[in-house]
């Protein structure tokens, strides 16, 4: 039995504020619990999903917060308690629901749980929730402890049902994920029957419905004021000082760690929205100064300056809105109205820092690896190009050390008044060149599309030059063997020295336009893999490519996005992309988990969070159901067929879906330790272009840490001297 | 009373679980306890970071600069990065194990194990644990944070029983894994006494 099951009331468990709130909803009698995953947030459904069937209770991952809030809110109709949880951003996902749910009101008690994560441990923006309840006219309690979240999920359910009203239960980072010493509760029985109202109008939000609806949120809202006046969330402890602080959340708890609590007065705010005005002036009188610590936005600030009070806020003690409140920012604030001693100097340690990075193993490296490595070659703005001739001479200099346009792999085309240009080889997929040498002297890397010529069984007969449609191909005055670019091997010198900034090297990195989205593969914006260049939203990048596209974007716009973001709020971008015809390739990186929130389930595990088979439901199938004609499965550990899907699908006009699927690797067996062979000539691929964390280069040789190394076994593929194998036993 | 102890390792090395532990161990004999965990963003390989506070009542679960009275650390690098939190003549316990970092800036050179341990050592009181070694012995490299467990318990400052450590190992553990990692945490505790 897990700890938050326990029937031991008037005992204590060592619970995270997630747990707590989980405790909480247990002890009230939920009946339907729904959640999307999102840190800090998403431990409360788990925790609740582990007792769900013991409790009669039940749980789900939804596909999104609004449909979780959705859920939720069916269930409150048919008058059971319910929970949803989320974290801040997924709040701005449930709004439209919520919203409008205000008016609604609820039959059994529905609590909101919002997770604030100020200084962005695990988020995208700092957004304070107060501010949606103030938004939204709905009553905020904001907890400052895993025991505050415990006995505010109690209260949240007495209140939702006296007012009809969902409550929003706010947490912050620090105290979702702070774990403390909680007092467990009652477990209540209690036991309703689903029954709903079919004739209660209040459901139906039509426009004459919804403004008397309006009118009822007023009154009840102004209920829910006389509330929050008299809570006992809103706690005043009068030392008979002259200094009043007023706080709420976990900044409270560090003025209060750092300060010698005697020597001031002192009000908590818990339940804070509607604001207990009332309760602060009763506060104020008894005080000569006034201070306010809160976190993120002067919410509480705002409200007592409302009321025509001096007060001495953000401003006053230097701090900002922006990232959290820490026991050393606290103290360094009230040193500085000379009210404690200034918090120690930290000290300058000089250490190397350990940059965030996708595990070893991941599949996501993988396949950036491949996106990264795909379709290079040389190319040409015509519009820059004079016809000036200097790449020739540098080709011809930097290959055959002579300054001789003739034996020159890149050649300069000038059409007068029409245009200049300046062709080489385009790395064709499946090279017509290739196909043409009846001696099959041309071979084309997999990996790289370049094309290099076997001298030995070359006969200098000139079919290449025959089939190439670019007519980038020539024939060594000399040897009579084809001159075929091969990029200077991935760094062309004639492209730095052109003197009209004409040529790039394209297919690389750097030159492909790739969104992203929000997920351990956002890590693909860190060095060494630096293949994405967004994250907005969850599903933003596949309509953010499909708007760079319709902006007249010429060249193919990837979209990466995981398996769970895609159900979450990438399907109807991908539905768009097909009507609206956006040359995208969206890849969708199917590891089959929400692997970032720790392994939840999602539509595509055949699990659900109850533990019960349910249907996969496969992302190819969406994918042609909405409408894309290109849909291509790869596995991202086989580099060379991914490599050969990228290169195909980049030459594809139209919406198209790459799905590169592979299971999370901390869910699946290791496969064989993989260790540096003496041959090692520390080129630096491994570490410096792929970037696996298992492996190191401080020496002479690249190092594998078995401590660390999954047994993908990429590396083996990646390194181009065959220096890495297997482990020996 | 109150004492604060930060932990400190790589994700996948237990510095969650073993901090939970060691709180459990302190609400056995009725002490407040508070802790915050700060995780780098990947699931494996990143900095990890937790604070674990107890006493007779705390208050905030994060520690302020330089008030630490000890820090458990789990790999060199990352407990020279939590030098800072650890007060004047403060207690360090390292696992003398290092995990250089990979994809560093250009520009940035890695530290040798004896240039950090020096680092340690010109600030606190550092106490070498060999977990890996240790673990080696018992046959199963996952009881290293246990072995930390065992040291920290040895140390002076640390108000709590042996019995209470023991009872919170067996109330978080499978069954089949209590004995060993009593032996383990045994071996931890006597590797610090010792020395």
């Amino acid at each position: 039995m897990t700890k938050i099951a326990a029937d031991k009331p008037g005992t204590f468990a060592l619970l995270n504020g997630d747990e707590a709130v989980a405790r909480g909803a247990l002890e009230t009698a939920v009946k339907v619990a729904a959640a999307y995953p999102g840190t800090p947030s998403t431990e409360i459904l788990e925790a609740i999903a582990e007792v769900a069937k013991q409790f009669g209770i039940y749980a789900e991952w939804s596909i999104n917060e609004i449909v979780a809030a959705e859920v939720a809110v069916g269930a409150s109709m048919t008058g059971v308690r319910a929970i949803v949880c989320m974290k801040h951003v997924g709040l701005n996902v449930a709004a439209d629901a919520v919203m409008t749910l205000a008016y609604t009101g609820v039959e059994g008690g529905l609590v909101i749980v919002v997770c604030d994560d100020p200084a962005l441990h695990s988020s995208q923006n700092e957004q304070d929730t107060r501010f949606f309840a103030v938004h939204s006219k709905l009553p905020l309690l904001d907890a400052g402890s895993p025991q505050e979240a415990l006995d505010m999920a109690r209260y949240a359910y007495e209140l939702s049902e006296k007012l009809h009203l969902p409550v929003i239960l706010r947490l912050t980072t620090r105290v979702a994920h702070g774990k403390a010493r909680v007092k467990l509760g009652a477990l209540e029985k209690i036991i309703r029957r689903p029954d709903f109202d079919k004739n209660g109008s209040k459901w139906v939000m039509v426009p004459s419905n919804a403004i008397r609806q309006h009118r009822v949120l007023e009154k009840r809202l102004s209920e829910a004021k006389l509330d929050a006046e008299t809570s006992q969330f809103n706690s005043l402890e009068d030392n008979g000082s002259e200094i009043g602080i007023v706080g709420s959340g976990v900044g409270y708890c560090y003025a209060r760690s750092v300060l010698d609590t005697k020597k001031f007065s002192w009000l908590k705010l818990g339940f804070v929205h509607p604001f207990p005005a009332e309760m602060v002036k009763a506060f104020a009188s008894k005080v000569k100064k006034l201070i306010v610590i809160e976190e993120l936005r002067p919410y509480l600030e705002e409200n007592i300056q409302r009321l025509k009070l001096d007060v001495t806020g953000k401003a006053e003690l230097g701090l900002e809105e922006i990232g959290e409140l820490t026991p050393d920012r606290v103290r360094e604030a009230f040193a500085k109205l000379g009210l404690t001693d200034k918090p120690e100097a930290p000290q300058q340690v000089d250490l190397p820092p350990r940059p965030p990075a996708l595990c070893p193993g991941c599949p996501h490296r993988a396949f950036y690896y491949a996106l990264n490595m795909v379709n290079q070659s040389v190319q040409c703005d015509s519009d820059k190009c004079v016809g000036c001739d200097i790449c020739e001479y540098i080709c011809s200099f930097e290959k055959e050390g002579i300054f001789n346009p003739l034996k020159s792999r890149i050649r300069a085309v000038r059409i007068k008044v029409i245009n200049n240009t300046a062709i080489t080889c385009k790395a064709c997929i499946n090279a017509p060149c290739v196909a043409a040498c009846p001696e099959d002297a041309l071979i084309q890397s997999k990996q790289t599309g370049t094309v290099t010529v076997d001298e030995d069984k070359c006969k200098g007969c000139g079919w290449c030059i025959e089939s190439c449609q670019y007519g980038a191909l020539t024939l060594h005055p000399v040897t009579h063997k084809p001159l075929i670019c091969d990029t200077c091997g991935g760094d062309p010198k004639c492209i730095p020295l052109c003197p009209e900034s004409a040529l790039s090297l394209k297919g690389r990195s750097d030159d492909k336009i790739v969104t992203g989205d929000i997920g351990c593969y956002t890590l693909g914006v860190l060095p060494p893999v630096k293949a994405v260049q967004s994250c907005l939203c969850m599903g933003a990048g596949i309509s953010q490519a499909a708007g760079m596209y319709h902006a007249g974007v010429k060249d193919k716009v990837f979209s990466v996005i995981g398996d769970s973001t895609f159900f979450h709020g990438g399907m109807p971008g991908l539905l768009n992309i097909a009507y609206n015809k956006a040359n995208v390739c969206v890849v969708v990186m199917d590891n089959s988990v929400v692997a970032m929130t720790g392994h939840q389930p999602t539509p595509g595990s055949g699990k659900t969070v109850m533990g019960a088979n349910t249907k996969i439901i496969q992302i190819a199938d969406i994918a042609k159901a909405v409408g894309i004609e290109k849909v291509v499965t790869v596995d991202p550990y086989d580099l060379e067929a991914t490599i050969a899907a990228l290169r195909e699908i980049t030459n594809y006009d139209g919406p198209s879906v790459l799905i590169s699927k592979r299971p999370c690797p901390l869910l699946t067996e290791k496969g064989p330790k993989r260790q540096v062979k003496d041959t090692c000539n520390a080129c630096g691929v491994c570490t410096k272009a792929f970037g696996c964390p298992a492996i190191t280069q401080t020496g002479a040789h690249a190092e594998i840490d078995t401590t660390l190394c999954n047994g993908c076994g990429v590396c083996e593929t990646v390194c181009p001297f065959g220096a890495v194998g297997r482990k020996e036993k | 009373m109150k004492l604060d102890v930060v932990f400190s390792g790589v994700g996948g090395q237990g510095v969650v679980v073993l901090s939970d532990i060691y709180c459990e161990a302190a609400m056995l004999e009725g002490f407040d306890v508070a802790k915050a965990e700060i995780h780098g963003m990947a699931q494996r390989g990143g900095s990890i970071v937790a604070f674990a506070r107890i006493g007779n009542k705390v208050e905030s679960p994060l520690i302020e600069t330089g008030k630490a009275d000890a820090v458990v650390g789990f790999e060199i690098l990352e407990t020279a990065r939590a030098l800072p939190m650890l007060k004047k003549n403060g207690t360090v316990i390292v696992n003398m194990k290092l995990i250089q970092p990979s994809c560093l800036p250009s520009g940035v050179k890695p530290k040798t194990k004896d240039q950090l341990i020096s680092l340690l050592k010109a600030k606190a009181l550092v106490h070498e644990v060999d977990g890996m070694g240790i673990a080696e012995k018992l046959g199963n490299m996952l009881v290293v944070n246990t072995v930390l467990l065992g040291a920290l318990s040895a140390l002076p400052e640390i108000p709590l029983k042996v019995e209470s450590f023991q009872q919170a190992i067996a109330g978080r553990l499978k069954e089949k894994y209590i004995n060993l990692n009593l032996k383990a945490f045994q071996l931890g505790r006597e590797s610090v006494l010792k020395s």
